[in-house]
């Protein structure tokens, strides 16, 4: 066969394209072209081979999503560990898998486009809303419209909050209708398809069968955005995270991370559209946290708010042998139903301006008054200074003394050659000026640190005060920059000038006075066998203790005992009970003038001391008639009934153990 | 060659021609030939169920008439007892209508008695269904709530001409609102996965903490009546065991139902009369 190599000009001009067999030129193209495969060959085994793990992680990063939901906090219960103070409450919503409607999007887009074509809607429009959103808005209305059939109501979607969580949170459920009513639950139950994106979800709110009801005690909880689960794989996955809380005050706070629950979580494979693509990869459900007994005796604290009423104030009733508080009460308050789920701006800025959220119990500074005459009378008869029998002074209503003239408030009917019981039962100022005086300010102040009145008393609630105040010499000079006069001292002997204590720190000195001890630490957790408190000794003979004792007894007695209310008025009467108390009307300067606080403090049975008590009410008028025995008393009285009658109706019931809780 | 090689496999190709069509007929035109199919074979299971009928009835016939006197005697007895809870019922009845009217209460829907016989049953662990022998020429309507002696059977879901389907509340496909007897709390009843042979179960949630229920002291499960699809105080079945869920915020439990449901032959449908 002649080829036209053979003969190059037999077919020169001819179509006929021809090629020869062999080239030696092109054998360097088969190199270069060898060469190139083998650097494609190479590159792909090493993506394939060496890099597999890296492109494997990536891919599991890209199509999978983890969603995160908190798991419901625990119950906080009352001392009898039955009664629940706060717990948790179903909250049903209506809401709408959106990931599950991909289909039913698109097909709705690709009908809105059709029939924008034949309408004149403005091209605004269209830029407003695109044809994807508004096929969301459609069909997403169309489903909502299904449930407004069978509830009777009609609702309409939230464009942009739709947009929103489209954009942000595809996985999780989007919410139609939000806190839905018993009956509209039921109904949708029986009325929405099993197998439908449209499903009744059960979330958890927090509860409070008892409303305002030991509001700063308890404490409040917000919003969470930090959502964290242990040991759940896939930390370095796009995560979604449902909405947890968080304690804001109160128990919850402080046990926030007691009682919150175990969080659940779910890790789904997703298309590249990020819809979800079922089942799930990994699934964890929701704990419950564990739950706390308080302290607290629900009938007590009631008993007590609803006798301060609308006064402002603090109460604290303390169990005498453990220290646990019964009672904490600081009015005003907040109704805690308000923050659950949420507080809105109008309610919580009506708390604020009533002083709701202040806790008066634990951080209500106030000057003590006569009340703290126990702690003169325990720091005289310690030193030396005085004794029950022997009279220290003259009461004539008044005393000259160091150029002064000091009046006794309580001293009109004129106390004469007073002794320490009858000094206490009447409150008489001149007695425990003179008290002071020989004490000196050091021994007071002593003694008072003693009592652990410079300090926190470390209550397992947040925000207690710092600023209680055991004034002295050296005090005042760092301070004032002022000498120390026998006027502060008489003023310090009485509870009045710069002493400032809390109603809790009142309640543990009753307590403490009552055990023949110096301090108590106040708690707010149950434990049902906890051991009786023991601290240093109050350092008082047993006829200098009997006296103290004696004297705050006939404090609540008739003739002249400033409490003697407590006994003499039926209403106030605690049948079969002595009590051993003390009132105190302290003045503190505002802006509108010097009001009266009204302090009483006490314990019961006399005999034997199981309960005591702090009240302190604030005046709201200056110069009004405004005292411990009068305003407070009835607090302190309200109480010890609802305790004492609570005890009696346990020793009663065979079923019940003898001690009320 | 390459023919016959086609030829081989036409089989397959054609299973995949179909596969492939079926894939990409519109969905409209699927539920069109599915409810052709069924209306197409309802007359086979309807004369299949008279063929059953006939050889009860023959088989009846071969019981002797002592059989039948003493059986005679026995219903009679079982139908004095029922006219008697007739009318302590009607008396209940216009109690509860007073005191509705009282308290102007919203009445329950109104129904109308439709009595059906079952033409089939079909048990899977994929649904749990029977096929009614009464269809749109009875006045049935989808959603109806379906009755027996013993309580609830289940929900119409399909109806056709002379048939219907109800999907039995054993099905997991089947959810109502139910409470315990005597009480208020309306709590979530769903079929279970039930095995073809097993005994039927479902799933109740949303249990009230304070629900205590065991096999050996069971509470019975009624419809509450709120669901606005159930009439109230239908038996559902009985809750035999209620555990802790995991939220801590209910309890869930299982529910033993009517072992009859699995042997049904007459049911009651309740048309409603306000259909919604």
């Amino acid at each position: 066969m002649p080829t036209s190599e053979s003969n190059p000009l037999e077919h020169s001009g001819s179509l006929l394209e021809s090629h020869k067999g062999y080239d030696p030129r092109v054998i360097f193209f088969y190199f270069a072209l060898a060469v190139l495969l083998l650097i494609l060959a190479g590159g792909l085994a090493y993506q394939q081979l060496f890099k597999t793990e890296t492109y494997h992680e990536r891919e599991r990063v890209q199509s999978q999503r983890r969603v995160l939901v908190p798991g419901p906090r625990g119950n906080i219960y009352a001392r009898d560990g039955t009664t629940i103070l706060v717990g948790n409450r179903p909250r049903f919503s209506v809401v709408l898998y959106l990931d599950e409607l991909k289909s039913e999007f698109l097909r709705e887009a690709r009908i809105i486009k059709k029939n924008y074509g034949k309408s004149d809607m403005p091209e605004a429009t269209l830029r407003e809303m695109p044809f994807s959103r508004m096929s969301r808005v459609s069909v997403v209305q169309r489903y909502l419209d299904e449930v407004n059939t069978i509830i009777g109501r009609s609702e309409k979607v939230d464009a942009a909050s739709l947009a929103r969580h489209f954009g942000d949170q595809l996985l999780l459920p989007y919410k139609l209708i939000d806190d839905l009513t018993g009956p509209e639950y039921a109904r949708l139950i029986e009325g929405l398809p099993v197998r439908s994106p449209l499903q009744v979800y059960t979330s958890s709110t927090r509860f409070y069968p008892f409303g305002s009801s030991a509001a700063h005690a308890l404490g409040f909880v917000r919003v969470n955005e930090e959502l964290n689960v242990e040991d759940f794989p896939g930390e370095d996955l796009a995560t979604f995270k449902m909405k947890g809380t968080v304690g804001k005050d109160g128990l919850e706070k402080t046990f926030d991370s007691q009682l919150q629950g175990e969080a659940g979580g779910t890790i789904f494979r997703v298309d590249p559209a990020g819809y979800k693509v079922n089942p799930p990869l990994e699934k964890r459900l929701p704990l419950q946290g564990k739950n706390l007994v308080s302290s607290l005796d629900i009938d007590l604290q009631l008993a007590a708010e609803q006798t301060i009423g609308d006064q402002v104030g603090a109460a604290v009733a303390i169990d005498v042998a453990t220290g646990e508080v019964l009672t904490l009460v600081s009015k005003p308050d907040y109704n805690l139903t308000d923050f659950s789920p949420r507080v809105s701006n109008t309610t919580y800025a009506a708390i604020q301006a009533q002083g709701g959220e202040f806790n008066r119990a634990l951080s209500g500074l106030y000057p003590p008054g006569s009340t703290y005459k126990i702690l003169t009378a325990i720091a005289a008869l310690r030193s030396g200074a005085i004794t029950p029998d022997t009279s220290i002074i003259d009461c004539d209503g008044f005393l000259q003394k160091f150029n002064h003239r000091f009046v006794c408030y309580n001293g009109l009917g004129h106390h004469h050659d007073v002794l320490l019981r009858q000094a206490i039962a009447e409150s008489c100022d001149i007695y425990f000026n003179e008290a002071g005086w020989l004490t000196k300010p050091e021994g007071l102040a002593e003694e008072a640190r003693r009592f652990h009145f410079d300090r926190r008393t470390g209550i397992e609630l947040p925000g207690e005060t710092r600023g209680m105040l055991v004034p002295d010499n050296a005090w005042k000079e760092r301070t004032k920059n002022e000498k120390w006069f026998p006027g502060d001292t008489a003023n310090v002997s009485m509870g009045q000038g710069f002493v400032l204590v809390t109603p809790l720190q009142m309640a543990c000195f009753t307590a403490s006075v009552a055990r023949g001890e110096v301090f108590t630490q106040p708690t707010l957790l149950h434990q049902p066998n906890r051991p009786r408190q023991k601290s240093e000794s109050i350092g008082l003979t047993p006829e200098q203790r009997a006296a103290l004792i004696e004297g705050m007894e006939a404090c609540t007695l008739p003739p002249k005992g400033t409490a003697r209310n407590l006994t003499t008025v039926e209403i106030q009467r605690v049948p079969g009970v002595r009590i051993a108390g003390k009132t105190g009307t302290a003045q503190v300067s505002t802006k509108a003038g010097m009001i009266n606080i009204a302090w009483f403090i006490c314990f019961a049975p006399v005999e034997n001391p199981e309960i005591a008590i702090a009240v302190a009410l604030e005046g709201d008028t200056p110069g009004e008639d405004f005292g411990g025995g009068r305003n407070a008393g009835p607090v302190a009285s309200a109480i010890l009934k609802k305790y004492f009658e609570k005890k009696n109706r346990a020793a009663a019931s065979p079923f019940q153990p003898a001690k009320a809780n | 060659m390459p023919f016959r090689r086609l030829a081989t496999h036409h089989p397959f190709a054609t299973l995949g021609f179909v596969v492939v069509a079926w894939l990409v007929v519109p969905i409209g035109l699927k539920s069109f030939t599915r409810a052709s199919f069924f209306e197409l074979t309802a007359p086979v299971t309807v004369a299949a169920d008279y063929a059953r009928g006939l050889q009860e009835y023959w088989s009846l016939r071969l019981h002797s008439n002592h059989e039948l006197i003493v059986a005679g005697r026995d219903l009679a007895r079982i139908n004095a007892s029922y006219e008697f809870a007739v009318q302590q019922n009607a008396e209940l009845q216009a109690g509860l209508d007073r005191l509705e009217s009282l308290l102007r209460l919203p009445t329950y829907n109104n129904y109308r008695l439709e009595h059906a016989r079952v033409a089939r049953r079909d048990f899977s662990g994929w649904w749990q269904r029977i096929v009614l022998r009464k269809g749109k020429n009875f006045g049935l309507t989808a959603g109806s709530p379906v009755v027996f002696s013993g309580g609830v059977v289940g929900r119409v879901t399909e109806v056709y001409a002379t048939t219907a389907v109800v999907e039995l509340i054993s099905s997991p496909n089947v959810r109502l609102a139910g409470i315990v007897e005597g009480e208020n709390h309306v709590m979530s009843y769903q079929g279970g996965i039930n095995p073809t042979f097993g005994p039927p179960m479902g799933i109740v949630e949303l249990v009230p903490l304070d629900t205590f229920a065991s096999a050996s002291s069971p509470k019975r499960l009624v419809t509450s009546g709120f669901g606005g699809v159930f009439p109230p105080g239908l038996t559902i079945g009985s809750v035999t065991k209620v555990e802790l869920s995991t939220d801590g915020l209910f309890k869930t439990g299982e529910v033993k139902l009517d072992e009859r449901l699995g042997s049904l032959t007459e049911v009651t449908v309740l048309v409603p009369l306000t259909p919604e």
